[in-house]
């Protein structure tokens, strides 16, 4: 091949290893439920992919554009809230269309304010996503005629989950909720993959390097930044689709300030700038709090240290624990 | 020749002080003009307003006749107003490759191909190489720019302005903290570039100014305070002056 058609440090498609412990992942995961029919177990890491979906899409924001937002959990939430709204409400049985609406209503109220967010850089931005996420927090917690306010979302049907006419079961169903989370969370990592891979994600690493030389290359900064903003939003609605489904449930504590920074340690966990890592992350977060819970209410302060000690000795989190042996071999 | 950048009476403020007063500075479409003045002067002020960084307080820009005061740095740049800065900028943790694939991607369009790869801009990676071989970057084209030596990060520096194929250039010191050797490699390329577009060049080095310079304009708290050719400057008394002080 012409040299001139190549660009160094990208090789042309995966390598075959990478593909062979993909489908090995997926083919483990795939038959997990039917091998091991542990519903606690089914339900655990069903709720480690949808986390894993959404520090996914912080990773995209944080590890990609560069920008810091502390409640991401917010959009999963409204997403979560706008389905179970339109299940309980609307049509109890029209599972897309109610998946549908909550990305397209996240999609509309993410937009103003990554305007407004997009305007700020740094730390301003930072805190605008805290003062937006309190904010929707408390719309949340205190419109109790629509939301049910402290007591959350009830009466959540149960709709039919299908998947490209391959029936699943009903959504009550751990194994069907979980094939259902396992392909759309592959769906939105391969195609999220796909797009930071392209010509758009090098504009948004561009960004996150450089704001100031990125906008003297002719890089309108602020309108990447909100579409950077933008897919990170969706993707969130997509993980907090999934949510209400597979919870039945939605209180406000899931889109509090405290749930947000627990999202944001999944993302530091599993190192940033990887999107796989978020995954990881998700899924040693989730585990660390649900192992330690068993042996003490105060699971928070053991996962603060374990945070803790991973952030100083581990700083690129799991994704960079094989520079580090690498390291640690060669002395 | 006919006039590519004039800016009429253009004013900045901070404060109370004027760090750019009243300038009216007009270059041609090929040549190198140096900007020149002790420090404080408002040079860096002053292309800082040129090339949409900072705002103007009052007075106008125009470029190729059409006015651009205050028009955003990403149009400015689309339009052919380029430029380096006195300290790097550059994307740190990208190969050196990519920082001018990036530059040349933002130049040329296709940003907003969400699914397709990066090589699918043929025309971007072709230009991207043919870059990186004139600025002899070559060697060190997969390298994190971050780990490059500081000449070579300078030499990145003016690879990325030009990247953009700009009608004016706008350089920032350029061999700030270079060796001899690599200024005279710099000031070859600069003589070279105002042969094909408008170069203007701020700069301490007076050997290097007074030897490439078409034109030289001398600010001093904010104002032009003389202008013309390095012979006309070098005998000029006002400027002796703001050198040099005053003879009592």
């Amino acid at each position: 091949m012409n040299h001139t058609a190549t660009i160094p440090g990208i090789k042309q498609g995966l390598h075959p290893l990478k593909i062979l412990i993909i489908i090995l992942i997926l083919l483990g995961l795939g038959i997990f439920p039917f091998v091991f029919e542990n519903r606690f177990y089914i339900s655990l890491i069903t709720e480690m992919m949808i986390y894993g979906l959404l520090a996914m899409s912080l990773d995209v924001l944080l590890g990609y554009t560069g920008a810091l937002s502390f409640m991401h959990n917010a959009y999963l939430g409204i997403s979560a809230y706008v389905v179970g709204l339109f299940l309980i409400h609307v049509s109890p049985t029209s599972l897309w269309l109610a998946c549908f609406a909550g990305i397209a209503f996240t999609t509309i109220v993410a937009l103003p304010v990554g305007w407004v967010q997009v305007r700020t850089g740094g730390l301003a931005f930072a805190l605008l996503t805290l003062a937006f996420g309190m904010m929707f927090y408390t719309i949340v917690w205190k419109w109790y005629s629509v939301t049910g306010g402290d007591d959350g979302l009830m009466g959540m049907p149960n709709p039919d989950i299908t998947l490209f006419g391959w029936h699943l079961g009903s959504s009550s169903d751990p194994v069907a909720i979980y094939l259902f989370t396992l392909v759309i969370a592959f769906i939105c990592f391969v195609l999220t993959r796909r797009i930071i891979n392209s010509p758009f994600g090098a504009v948004l690493e561009a960004i996150r390097e450089n704001e100031n030389r990125a906008a003297f290359v002719g890089i309108n900064v602020r309108r990447y930044k909100l579409l950077g903003w933008m897919l990170a939003c969706i993707l969130a609605s997509i993980s907090g689709a999934l949510f209400i489904l597979y919870k039945g449930y939605i209180g406000p504590s899931t889109m509090s300030a405290f749930a947000g920074a627990g999202v944001l340690m999944m993302v530091l966990l599993g190192g940033m700038g990887s999107l796989w890592g978020a995954f990881v992350g998700a899924a040693l977060f989730i585990y660390i709090q649900d192992y330690i819970s068993t042996m003490s209410e105060h699971w928070e302060i053991y996962l603060g240290l374990v945070v803790i000690f991973l952030v100083l000795f581990l700083p690129t989190g799991f994704v960079g624990l094989g520079d580090h042996l690498k390291r640690f071999r060669k002395g | 020749m006919a006039e590519l950048l004039c800016t009429e009476n253009l004013c900045r403020q901070f404060g109370g002080v004027m760090a750019t007063n009243r300038v009216c500075f007009s270059v041609d479409t090929r040549g190198l003009r140096s900007i020149i003045g002790p420090n404080g002067a408002g040079k860096t002020t002053f292309i800082n307003i040129v090339t949409g960084k900072i705002g103007a307080s009052s007075g106008k820009i125009f470029f190729k006749g059409q006015d651009i005061t205050n028009k955003p740095t990403h149009e400015l740049v689309k339009m052919g107003i380029c430029r380096t800065f006195q300290i790097n900028s550059i994307f740190e943790n990208l190969s050196v490759f990519e920082n001018l694939r990036i530059a040349r991607q933002a130049q040329k369009g296709g940003s907003l191909r969400i699914f397709s790869s990066k090589q699918s801009l043929r025309a971007v990676t072709e230009d991207t190489w043919a870059l990186v071989e004139r600025f002899g970057l070559k060697d060190l084209a997969a390298r994190p720019a971050k780990n490059l030596a500081y000449g070579d990060q300078r030499v990145l520096e003016v690879a990325i302005a030009l990247s953009g194929d700009p009608k004016i250039l706008f350089l920032d010191e350029p061999t700030a903290g270079m060796s001899p050797a690599e200024t005279r490699q710099i000031s070859k390329l600069i003589k070279e570039l105002a042969n094909e577009i408008c170069v203007v060049l701020v700069e301490h080095d007076m050997d290097m100014v007074m030897s490439i310079s078409d034109r030289i304009t001398v600010l001093q708290y904010g104002c032009t305070i003389a202008e013309g050719t390095p012979e006309e400057i070098r005998n000029n008394q006002q400027v002796r002056e703001a050198y040099l002080g005053k003879e009592e």
